[in-house]
């Protein structure tokens, strides 16, 4: 061979490997998992229930919304003894191969949650190269993971997006819910001064006919998907449920409320005043009392009067001081009522823990060890609020007002 | 040496790609916990003392290379030899950023791909630039230095956007001191800085040799601290157990990002940062070993040796451990300080000492 034929004969040599199909993997053959749900079964097995996007069935742009005569989505079932058997048994079933880089929704239900805890579960997903850390994991309540993913929802085609958005709404909007990821949830996990937080899930109706199409063909569905509550979790095991008023407090003193509702009680009128959080600001102090571990939580709430159902002179600033006092009381009150329940079930779900490490790492050596169980439950917190009424929507007075002033 | 001339602009780009590399994309002085930050800028420093004593030995002798002048200081059996080991260290050295950047790319972009054709294609790529020369190689810095600049601009933003920094993560700092000095002189003054030692083969074809002190310092302070800048990132967004845990902390901090629900997935940054950096420290190594070899045994076109070398990169990168936690431990625990902590800085020390006293004997 000449000389100046080797380049060429190198180029040509090279063109197999850089045109990049080594392991390819034509879209047909990809089945794009959106949720991913794990159920236990009572030989100790895993039950794995696959939410797939059926592609022909999710009206594309082009198609202007409107939706197929089908189900957006398709669910599949495998068993395994890990997380990772269960996704292999299943491509066989579906004969593609799943696909979870936009796997969004991790669903585990109550009783593997409680019995078996994460732990096991986790690492697979952490570890493998498709699944993502920013995925969102959520418990079913009362009903099988299986069962949650496989409800069909109307405005949202995607099932596992619309309870993403719900979670995020419920979170915003309530101030009731926390949208926990893999990463968070693992971190969390993992350090000595703090315990994970996973939102709930529960359905409401007949599951059954939430799976079929007439779910979908009439205006309130038979089933829906609600957002309930908090799992408090503890050496990787679901330990505890937070709900209401008291994940609302949880949320305080975490720093995660954003336009939560408060609603305070009035001259023995119940509820009678709402207020919506605008802005919100917790700090968390630790210092060192008598060679003890001593907490002080201050909030600091900015917001709008946004509902009155009694007359109330609002354009008195003096009346004004005085339903601030009120909001104060309520929601050092929630804040307080929160932090006893995470103390008497010994999870320090606020991170107290790596606040105190933070800011004293050489006193935080002798608690770490028996922080969850010793000196958390007994820890002195603190809580302070400060509560504004920056404005009062589009009125000053209630028309209420004016009512009463005619009846006198 | 070959016939060529490199700009003091061009150095600097080199110097920064060459340190930047894999130092931005694996754990870096990790064993220093949150305080790795600290690490890495102590490490600068110390760093930039250990470049003045390379600039020391290169004032003495400023037209030759490395690799000839321990045979004008320690004799010709002794130099000779000193210098081929001197090779040795650096074709290992390519093998080993080879290896590394062959895993990378494979454990989590091409999962099937043979470790050998990874390798072998970023390998001919070396091969094809250093056969050019090290005009073509500094070229290549200045086009991939613009790209790199882009890339850390985007990637900052993205991450300032999506609100995952999270300070308190740094916090408490200075926990365990002794453990930071610690960390500095096992495993970070010579994972990145002390490998500046192959720069001694470098010095001799910069065109404005007066501009060296200030060019070096200066790419190595950048260095220095764009890689705590780095590290502080990762911390402030991943939280340290789950660094520990990382192969690849910079990929996860990029894989967090989730900006307005569309801007994520970004992992491309990340094999962007991978190639260039991988492909520019793999090349300054093999080139030094080239021109070294060429001047230790006379060889009149220095460029017939890339493949050779080349090949022989790629041959070592693939047995020089069976795994990748095998390779990772060794370049934690053996390779540093029975390896690098000589060639890097007794033997230079010991050299500058030597030269020292034959010229004041002059």
């Amino acid at each position: 061979m000449s000389r100046k034929w080797i380049i060429p004969f190198f180029m040509a040599a090279c063109l197999p490997f850089l045109s990049g199909c080594w392991s390819s993997i034509e879209l047909k053959e990809l089945a794009i998992v959106s949720a991913y749900a794990l159920d236990k079964k009572e030989d100790g097995t895993y039950v794995g229930t696959f939410q797939l996007i059926n592609p022909m069935n999710v009206p594309g742009a082009l198609q202007g919304g409107a939706s197929g005569q089908n189900p957006s989505i398709a669910t599949y079932t495998a068993t395994g003894d890990n997380p990772l058997e269960v996704a292999d048994r299943a491509s066989t079933i579906v004969s593609r191969d799943l696909y979870f880089a936009h796997t969004s929704l991790l669903v585990i239900s109550e009783e593997l949650a409680r019995e078996e805890g994460l732990s096991s579960i986790l690492d697979a997903m952490e570890r493998g190269i498709e699944f993502r850390t920013t995925t969102k994991i959520v418990i079913s309540r009362d009903v099988k993971a299986g069962e949650f993913v496989q409800v069909l929802t109307a405005i949202d085609q995607v099932p596992a997006e619309k309870a993403i958005k719900s979670l995020e709404f419920t979170e915003e909007l309530y101030g009731e819910n926390i949208a926990t990821n893999l990463q968070k949830f693992i971190n969390a996990a993992v350090s000595t001064g703090k315990e994970p937080l996973v939102s709930g899930f529960s359905v409401e109706g007949d599951i059954e006919k939430a799976k079929t199409m007439e779910q979908l063909q009439s205006s309130d569905g038979s089933a829906t998907i609600k957002v309930n509550g908090m799992g408090v979790f503890k050496e990787g095991k679901l330990v505890n449920w937070i709900d209401g008023e008291k994940s609302e407090g949880t949320l305080w003193v975490l720093d995660q409320i954003r336009q939560a509702p408060v609603n305070i009680d009035w001259e023995n009128h119940e509820d009678a005043i709402s207020y919506k959080v605008v802005r919100q600001k917790t700090n968390v102090a630790t210092k060192i009392k008598d060679g003890k571990p001593a907490i002080s939580v201050h909030i600091r709430a900015e917001g709008d009067l946004r509902v009155i159902e009694v007359p109330v002179d609002i354009t008195n600033p003096h009346v004004l001081f005085r339903i601030e006092g009120a909001l104060q009381q309520k929601i050092q009150a929630e804040a307080k009522a929160a932090i006893e329940v995470a103390q008497k079930t010994k999870t320090d779900i606020f991170g107290f823990g790596e606040k105190l490490h933070h800011s004293e790492p050489k006193v935080w050596q002798q608690f770490e060890k028996e922080w969850q169980d010793v000196y958390f439950p007994a820890l002195d917190v603190d809580v302070t609020v400060e509560a504004f009424i920056r404005r009062t929507g589009m009125r000053n007075n209630p028309y209420l007002f004016d009512l009463n002033k005619k009846s006198e | 040496m070959e016939k060529a001339k490199i700009s003091t602009s061009q150095l600097f780009i080199v110097m920064i790609l060459f340190q930047l590399s894999n130092s931005l994309l694996i754990p870096l002085a990790m064993r220093a916990g949150r305080d790795s930050w600290l690490a890495i800028l102590i490490a600068t420093a110390i760093s930039i003392f250990l470049f003045f004593i390379y600039r020391a030995l290169y004032l003495y002798y400023p037209s030759l290379l490395l690799t000839d002048y321990t045979e004008k200081l320690i004799g010709k059996v002794l130099g000779r030899t000193l210098a081929f080991l001197y090779i040795l260290f650096f074709l290992y050295s390519a093998a080993r950023v080879l290896r590394e950047f062959g895993v990378m790319l494979l454990s989590f972009a091409f999962p099937e791909t043979p470790l050998f054709v990874a390798s072998a294609l970023m390998i001919l790529v070396v091969i094809y630039t250093i056969y050019k020369g090290i005009e073509v190689v500094a070229r290549t810095g200045e086009l991939l230095f613009v790209v790199m600049l882009m890339l850390a601009f985007f990637l900052f933003l993205l991450i300032a956007i999506s609100g995952l920094i999270d300070i308190s993560n740094l916090r408490p700092t200075l926990e365990d001191s002794p453990k930071i000095l610690k960390t500095v002189f096992t495993e970070t003054l010579y994972v990145p800085f002390g490998e500046i030692i192959v720069f001694t083969m470098i010095f001799p074809y910069l065109n404005q040799a007066k501009k060296l002190k200030k060019t070096a310092v200066a790419a190595i302070s950048i260095t220095g601290v764009a890689l705590a800048f780095t590290t502080i990132l990762n911390i402030s967004v991943l939280g340290v157990p789950l660094i520990e845990r990382s192969l690849f902390p910079l990929l996860t901090t990029i894989q967090s990002i989730e900006v307005g629900e569309f801007l994520e997935r970004l992992d491309v940054i990340f094999i962007l940062a991978l190639i260039i950096g991988g492909f520019f420290k793999v090349a300054v190594y093999t080139y030094c070993a080239l021109i070294g070899t060429a001047s230790l045994f006379n060889i009149k076109e220095p460029s017939k040796l890339a493949y050779p070398l080349g090949i022989t990169v790629l041959f070592t990168s693939m047995v020089i451990a069976s795994n990748y936690s095998q390779h990772i431990e060794e370049g934690l625990n053996a390779f540093p300080i029975y390896v690098q902590l000589p060639f890097q800085i007794i033997l230079p020390v010991f050299l500058l000492f030597i030269a020292f006293i034959k010229n004041r004997k002059k």
